[in-house]
């Protein structure tokens, strides 16, 4: 027994040798705490370009074409254009709730940024400045939400869990007063597009806080407000602007950061592209199917070269060859039959669309049901001729462009009353000049046309300028004209059945609700979880 | 002399297990056991003295009389043995009349005598099974089996004969009540769910794994003839001691020992057969298929056909070509083999065990499966009081798989109709119009592959030394150190007419090292007062930590040979250094247990721990988890003397406590940021982006109470065993995310913001029948367990979206219950859809879903979604029967769950889903047409049409299926060879048998795997069930065992 107790005192002793060994104090190796990330202004960079990733994303960009008449989204349902293109939708879908939790997840970006900035040390310039890029992309999410939501909640500051629990909707014109006045702060404190150097390329500018005012200021239709800011950008007081000599050359790799290119989202070609154009081009280009294809519709609203809309008198329009004399933006956007498609080797070859056409391989053909084109149609604008694997690219895709500047100036302009020869000249016809035409019946003032006859001219020109780019779907909305034109079939080419819609295909049978469908639900998961939040008329 | 060799190879096995570490931990660890060695190793003495031979005679038979031939004698402590012949008589020379002999034979007890009782020994063998000793491993300890009063399944080595199990989770299906183990995918290599007494919590469902004594082990990595038995700790009584993890159950595992004073047996065994795929479905003809796509176009309004007759008709001439999911797979070899040899002689035993495993993969092209080498030496050491266990087990796990991902080349290879054909006459592999860019045949023969490798070493060394009689102390210190690595090449495969595979020609590299260490040291405390208080005591510490690092590095463009870099390579921003994915975590604990029992008759125990984790913050890191267990031996008492004699045993038990679950990420209590390349680009180059983690300082373990009553009976004096448990188990503080609103912006980390109940019962049968003509047992086990979540975070809902329909976290209902429309039959003419509710925006047409309008507000929305049943698995239940005639024996093995709700959508449900899937199947011909109004599917309909969006796009009960079933796992005939042929032979047993395993289903959905399941072991949905997996394998197979 005595032996026994000797040894029984070893075992505090190894106790204590085996006990105080594992710390349990243990930090994480790969990532910073709170105390350890505000440093330095690289790592406030990082946050900044973690919001800027998230202002937009190419899937949208694209899809959202597939939401208005433009475009028909014919395989799955991307990004909810196939079933809010169609009216058949609720406030479960997919897209709507993605579309609002991404936003307000910008929103969190900037504003953690933004109340932790002050503890950064360094370079105070630059400071200013991330700070101004902060408050434009605030500003750009708000604007987003407000202008699918409607009233939608306010976040000038980032919000405890149980604030964003209960918070309700401001409304739209808190909204947008918001954002106005945050682009006017950040407008002040951000560089021109002259004064960055060519690492900084992309970055928001004050010209690019002006244009987005611009355009908060057209959705409202606050006119004269249009015209003031358009001009200070025609002027150039907010850096150098000016339309880019070549139409189908904009959308090229070879010239990114053109004076056009007044905001864009960016990619860089290997390490942050963009595959959407793999769904859209046409198959013999690459792609591997077709998911989103340019309506007749569209198609249809290109000019003929004299100026003319194809419908009218002395258009000279052919129904059998209908893609003759026509806009020549159609050729640079759409990809119909016989084509001329350009190679990434520069050579030229026809595209076959129509069936029983090809000559060679015949995979581009329209087949009812296939994975072709649903609507005698692809997409070339974009499509990248140094694109990597799987159509993938790197290609910057541009928010707002300097065209739309003068477009927005255009119709400013003519809703004032103010539309004559020389505005005409310094917007329509600039771009139409600048897109090819020599006819003086395109691209002179026709001063028989009333306010009502610019309107329809301007607001065309605003969809075939800037077609496929993800702007019809806010400018139909903000004309009310979606229910006008969103309501009924959606066509492809004369490929079908003579004695239905005189031959032209019928794609997609489209409902617009005008007491409703002007604004998206707020998404049904969000209303559960906060009951503050009301619901839109209608849903 | 004989100290000497074997202090050397212990202290090589320490030392080996000593390399494996480079934490702090290790060197105390080290210097404990040591220290045990040195304070007590030189102690023993070997008395031995010289005396005449004294030869002994004897008869051994088995209980009802029989003969019992080729028994080994041996005389104890020496090496001197011999065997029984044809009528179970022996003779044998020994040393003295002290001399012990020790009677063996498989199967059977072992069972001493010593030679001073007499020189003609007459011995009775019992059959093991029938052990009254036998010996249950609870948490650090065993117990006598019948003074086990907590709520343990004990599932021993022969649950895992003779089948074609690739591991040992595989191996555990059906054999313990309540323990549901799903297979979700039956590809090689492939994990399984496992779920003691269902969902608990709404987190992390996972049990502990506890390899012979050692936290943190692979079960699949185990070779499962390696394993002795396997203990599920269920109740808190059992499991307390293993605190802060427990509350999902704990599996214990103890791996084969030789046993003592035993001459050297061999045994070999191998399983070879083939694994044939099932599909449990197939597409309609060609043909069929070209007219019920045009039916398709017609109900949507289409004014031209798809198929024109005339190529309609050739297709039917034509015939129909092979289903691509057909073509990609074949019949696959599967080798399971074993070779073990044991031993042991008075002091010592040994075991050491090569196994070897080769489930070859059913797709085609290169060999492609998994192979696994598994490596054991076990050995005990005992000098007097001193007593070392040591275990090294090896195992190596290759899996070599296609480059690509395996539901993807499913479903490709389910969509297409049967007039496209996949590879040409020169070869060429084909793309259509469902398939433009590639098919799975291409990239199966040609598209790369990835390679696994993974090299898993686990070690444990356990001293044991006892102070006295009643008084030991015990080390452990063990661990697992394992490395995996995965090798993808993806090579280029180009098709016909269009569409390329691979086109960026990836290498990528990618591997993890991981060390677990436990160290533990107890005291154990056993003795019997005046021969009936039973009193039992255990204390102990322990520090368990786990750490990881990995790297990886991924690289484009290179050499469409040997995968080298070239000039165009570049090395992909997603590769990643060892700091950036590293991880540690650490427990230190206290725990203890106190047994006490009175004849058997009044039990109690008491079990604790405390436990202190790196995942919590230090001012609450720390948290006890106690238990309590009564246990009422009936039929000990005298006045229940009559009946025990008469019928049997019965036994009542009771326990409560408290279990704990603290699987959440690491370091969650802190806000963390992390960077990452390319998040943006600015004048076209990236730039890093940076996000956040918000921290729950708060954060701390679950807390389960379990209440556990159980009954035991036993009938016919132990030929018919029962027992049944109910147990009721509360969860609070779950940990799981709150419901965050889109609002907030980002995702919050687990809160302790969750309770749930799960209540349930288990009862499991065992009959055994030994007749003079056959033996045979038959075992059943049904359990069912029901949960219902109590609050999650004070009146949040949380619904996740599941395609078409959703799952509900809500208060009062089953964890993660479906909500959907509830159907209401079809709309069988244009009368009924005047006024009906339809879904907003809608037009509907006879043959479409009918819904019902739940609120009455004459329209189908959001509001008039029901809540459907629970997904988990209920009424889960297992049937093994055994018999044995003359040398024949058959096992038959029925496993299934009585009650599911199963959902199924894409394009198994849906015709021509998203017009991705081309082809209908033939489960899918029973659609609405108007002499089928009562389908079991609505009428077709393009997608994109209003009716294809009223039908298919709402998530409705049609989506739901029963997914009850019955399966007969496996069945094996085998014959042994009798004992007198054997002797000629100069071997000690032979049997061979074939084996088959999935051979049958009964099931009520037809068209899928019934044990498919769309979610994890956590119930996380992980993708909904769209029966795009790897074919379900029926098994045929043939066996030998020998044994030497």
């Amino acid at each position: 027994m005595k032996n026994i107790l000797k040894q029984l005192k070893f075992i505090p002793v190894l106790l204590l040798l085996v006990v105080g060994c594992e710390d349990l104090d243990l930090a994480p190796e790969n990532a910073f705490t709170d105390a350890t990330y505000w440093t330095s202004v690289d790592k406030a960079q990082m946050v900044l370009n973690t919001a800027y990733s998230q202002m937009s994303r190419s899937s949208w960009f694209f899809y959202n074409e597939g939401l208005s008449d433009n475009a028909y989204n014919g395989r799955g349902d991307n990004e909810g254009a196939a079933s809010i293109a169609a009216g058949i939708y609720n406030p479960s879908l997919g897209r709507i709730k993605d579309e609002w939790n991404s936003r307000y997840s910008g929103i969190k970006t900037c504003n953690v940024l933004l109340e932790n900035i002050g503890r950064v040390p360094g370079d105070a310039v630059i400071i200013k400045r991330i700070i101004a890029e902060a408050r434009f992309l605030r500003a750009y999410q708000h604007f987003q939400l407000t202008t699918w939501f409607g009233d939608v909640p306010l976040l000038s500051k980032d919000p405890s869990l149980a604030e964003a629990k209960t918070i309700s909707r401001s409304s739209h014109a808190d909204v947008i007063n918001f954002v106005l006045s945050e682009l006017d702060a950040a407008m002040a404190d951000l560089p021109k597009n002259s004064e960055y150097g060519a690492a900084d390329k992309g970055r928001i500018t004050s010209g690019a806080a002006l244009a987005l005012k611009a355009r908060v200021l057209l959705y409202e239709g606050r006119w004269a407000d249009v015209v003031t800011a358009t001009e200070q950008l025609m002027a150039g007081t907010y850096g150098t602007y000016s339309l880019f000599a070549s139409y189908e050359g904009l959308f090229l790799p070879q010239n990114e950061y053109s004076n056009e290119d007044i905001l864009s989202l960016q990619y860089v070609p290997q390490y942050r592209m963009w595959p959407e154009m793999f769904d859209m081009a046409p198959l013999s280009a690459g792609a591997r199917l077709n998911a989103l294809a340019p309506t007749q519709e569209l198609v249809d609203s290109y000019i003929m070269t004299n100026g003319k809309k194809i419908g009218e008198d002395g258009s000279g329009f052919n129904e059998a060859d209908p893609y003759v004399n026509r806009d020549p933006r159609l050729t640079a956007t759409v990809v119909y039959h016989l084509h001329p498609w350009k190679n990434e080797d520069g050579t030229v070859r026809p595209i076959y669309i129509k069936p029983g056409s090809s000559v060679g391989s015949n995979i581009d053909e329209y087949v009812p049901g296939s994975s072709s084109t649903s609507t005698g149609y692809y997409l070339r604008k974009y499509f990248d001729p140094q694109h990597l694997t799987s159509l993938q690219s790197g290609l910057n895709l541009m928010l707002i462009r300097y065209a739309d500047v003068l477009l927005m100036n255009a119709e400013a302009k003519n809703e004032l009353n103010q539309m004559d020869a020389t505005v005409w000249g310094q917007t329509i016809g600039a771009l139409r000049t600048r897109a090819g035409f020599t006819d003086p019946g395109a691209v002179t003032f026709d001063t028989s046309l009333s306010q009502t006859g610019l309107r329809e001219v301007i607001r065309n020109e605003r969809r075939t300028e800037l077609a496929m780019e993800g702007m019809r779907i806010f400018d139909i909305r903000r004309w009310k004209t979606a229910e006008d034109v969103l309501n009924g079939w959606a066509h492809g080419a004369q490929y079908g059945v003579q004695s239905i819609d005189n031959g032209y295909l019928r794609v997609n049978l489209r409902a617009f609700d005008p007491g409703k469908h002007y604004l998206w639900p707020i998404p049904r998961d969000e209303r559960l979880i906060n009951t503050n939040l009301s619901q839109n008329p209608g849903w | 002399m004989k100290t000497k060799t074997t202090l050397k190879i212990l202290l090589s096995s320490g030392l080996n297990l000593i390399t494996l570490s480079n934490s702090k931990l290790s060197k105390p660890g080290l210097i404990c056991l040591l220290m045990l060695f040195l304070s007590f190793g030189n102690s023993f003495a070997n008395t031995n003295y010289f005396q005449e031979p004294i030869v002994v005679t004897g008869t051994i038979a088995d209980i009802k009389g029989g003969s019992l031939p080729g028994v080994s004698i041996l005389e104890k402590g020496t090496s001197n043995s011999a065997q029984t012949d044809l009528d179970g008589n022996f003779t044998i020379k020994v040393a003295s009349s002290q001399s012990v002999l020790v009677f063996s034979y498989i199967g059977m007890r072992t069972v001493e005598k010593s030679v001073s009782n007499g020189t003609n020994i007459k011995v009775t063998l019992e059959d093991d099974a029938t052990n009254l000793e036998e010996v249950v491993v609870i948490g650090y300890g065993t117990q006598k089996k019948t003074k086990v009063i907590g709520a343990i399944d004990q599932v021993t080595s022969n649950a895992f004969k003779g089948r074609a199990n690739v591991n040992a989770t595989q191996a555990l299906q059906g054999k313990a009540p309540s323990l549901t183990i799903q297979q979700t995918n039956s590809e090689p290599g492939a994990g399984l769910n496992i779920n003691i007494r269902g969902i608990g919590t709404l987190g992390n469902n996972s049990p502990l794994i506890v390899i012979d004594g050692i936290v943190g082990g692979d079960i699949n990595s185990l070779n499962p003839s390696d394993i002795e038995s396997v203990s599920v700790l269920k109740d808190a009584g059992s499991a307390a001691i293993y605190g802060s993890r427990a509350s999902n159950g704990v599996v214990l595992i103890t791996t084969k020992k030789g046993s003592k004073s035993s001459p050297m047996t061999v045994q070999y065994n191998t399983l070879v057969g083939f694994n044939n795929p099932k599909f449990f479905t197939a597409p309609v003809h060609g043909y069929e298929n070209a007219m019920l796509r045009n039916e398709a176009a017609y109900n949507s309004g289409q004014s031209t056909a798809v198929f024109t007759a005339d190529q309609i008709r050739q297709f039917k001439e034509n015939g129909d070509t092979e289903w691509f999911a057909k073509e990609i797979v074949k019949p696959a070899m599967q080798q399971n083999h074993n070779l073990t040899v044991s031993g042991g002689n008075e002091n010592s035993t040994y075991l050491v065990s090569l196994g070897y495993v080769n489930q070859a993969s059913n797709f085609v092209g290169p060999d492609k499966g998994m192979e696994r080498y598994n490596y054991r030496i076990n050995l005990t050491n005992e000098y007097g009081k001193f007593k070392l266990t040591s275990t090294i087990a090896y195992a190596k796990q290759k899996i070599t798989d296609h480059s690509s991902n395996t539901s993807t080349l499913m479903v490709d290879a389910y969509r297409v109709p049967l007039y496209y054909r996949q590879k040409d006459e020169n070869g060429n592999y084909l793309t259509n119009d469902i398939l433009q860019q590639f098919n799975s045949l291409g990239i199966l023969e040609q598209g790369g592959y990835r390679k696994y490798d993974n090299d898993d070493i686990f070690g444990a060394l356990n001293a044991e030394f006892k102070l006295t009689d009643y008084l030991k102390v015990k080390g452990v210190f063990g661990g697992r150190l394992y490395a995996n690595s995965v090798y993808t090449r993806v090579k280029e495969v180009n098709f016909t007419p269009g569409g390329i595979y691979g086109a960026d020609r990836d290498t990528n590299d990618e591997s993890r090292k991981s060390l677990d260490l436990n160290t533990q040291f107890m005291v154990e405390f056993n003795k019997v007062f005046a021969e009936k208080h039973t009193v039992g005591a255990l204390v102990g510490y322990s520090n368990e930590n786990h750490q990881d690092r990995g790297t990886g590095i991924f690289k484009k463009y290179t050499d469409p040979d040997l995968g080298i870099p070239g000039t165009d390579t570049v090395l992909g921003p997603n590769s990643y250094n060892s700091n950036q994915s590293s991880s540690r975590n650490s427990l230190n604990s206290v725990f203890g247990r106190a047994t006490y029992d009175f004849k058997d008759t009044y039990f109690a125990e008491f079990s604790f721990r405390y436990d202190g984790s790196s995942k919590f913050r230090k001012e609450i890191r720390w948290g006890f988890f106690p238990s309590a267990t009564l246990g009422y031996g009936i039929t000990n008492e005298s006045f229940m003397s009559d009946y025990k004699d008469k019928v049997g045993n019965i036994k009542l038990k009771a326990s409560y406590g408290v279990l704990g679950n603290q699987n959440v990420g690491n370091y969650q209590f802190q806000t963390t940021y992390n960077t990452f390349p390319n998040a943006y680009g600015f004048g076209n180059t990236g730039v890093s982006g940076a996000g956040f983690n918000f921290a729950n300082p708060d954060l701390q373990w679950e807390k389960a109470s379990t209440l556990n009553l159980a009954l035991e009976a036993d009938f016919f004096k132990g030929a018919l065993g029962i027992t049944f448990d109910y147990f009721d188990k509360v969860t609070r503080d779950i940990l799981l995310p709150p419901q965050v609103p889109g609002v907030y912006g980002t995702g919050l980390p687990d809160f302790n913001a969750g309770k749930v109940g799960n209540r349930g019962w288990e009862i499991s049968a065992t009959y055994r029948h030994s007749g003079k003509l056959f033996n045979h047992s038959l075992t059943m086990t049904l359990g069912d367990t029901k949960n219902k979540v109590l609050n999650y975070n004070n009146g949040d809902q949380r619904l996740t979206t599941l395609e078409e329909m959703q799952v509900l976290l809500r208060e009062g209902l089953p964890f993660n219950s479906y909500v959907g429309l509830k159907r209401d039959g079809y709309f069988q003419s244009w009368e009924e859809i005047q006024g009906a509710a339809v879904p907003a925006g809608t037009t509907v047409q006879p043959g479409d879903n009918r819904y019902v309008d739940l609120n009455k507000d004459g329209k189908i929305d959001d509001k008039d979604k029901f809540i459907f049943g629970n997904p988990f698995p209920r009424y889960t239940f297992g049937a093994t029967y055994n018999i044995e005639y003359k040398g024949f024996d058959m096992s038959v093995f029925i496993q299934g769950v009585g009650k599911r709700t199963m959902m199924i959508r894409g394009e198994l449900v849906e015709p021509f889903h998203y017009n991705y899937g081309m082809t209908m199947y033939t489960h899918q011909l029973d659609y609405w047409t108007p002499q089928n109004p009562d389908a079991r599917y609505p009428r077709l309909a393009n997608n994109g049409t209003a009716s294809n969006n009223n039908n298919f796009r709402n998530g409705s009960d049609m989506y739901l299926f029963n997914g009850a079933y019955a399966r007969l796992k496996n069945i094996q005939i085998g014959y042994s060879l009798p004992d007198n042929v054997l002797k000629d032979m100069g071997i000690k047993g032979f049997r061979m048998y074939v084996s088959g395993q999935n051979l049958v289903t009964l099931s009520k959905v037809g068209f899928v795997d019934p044990e498919l399941s769309e979610f994890n072991n956590s119930m996380s949905p992980t993708g909904a069930n769209s029966g795009r997996s790897y074919p379900t394998q029926v098994y045929y197979g043939l066996g030998l065992d020998v044994t030497f």
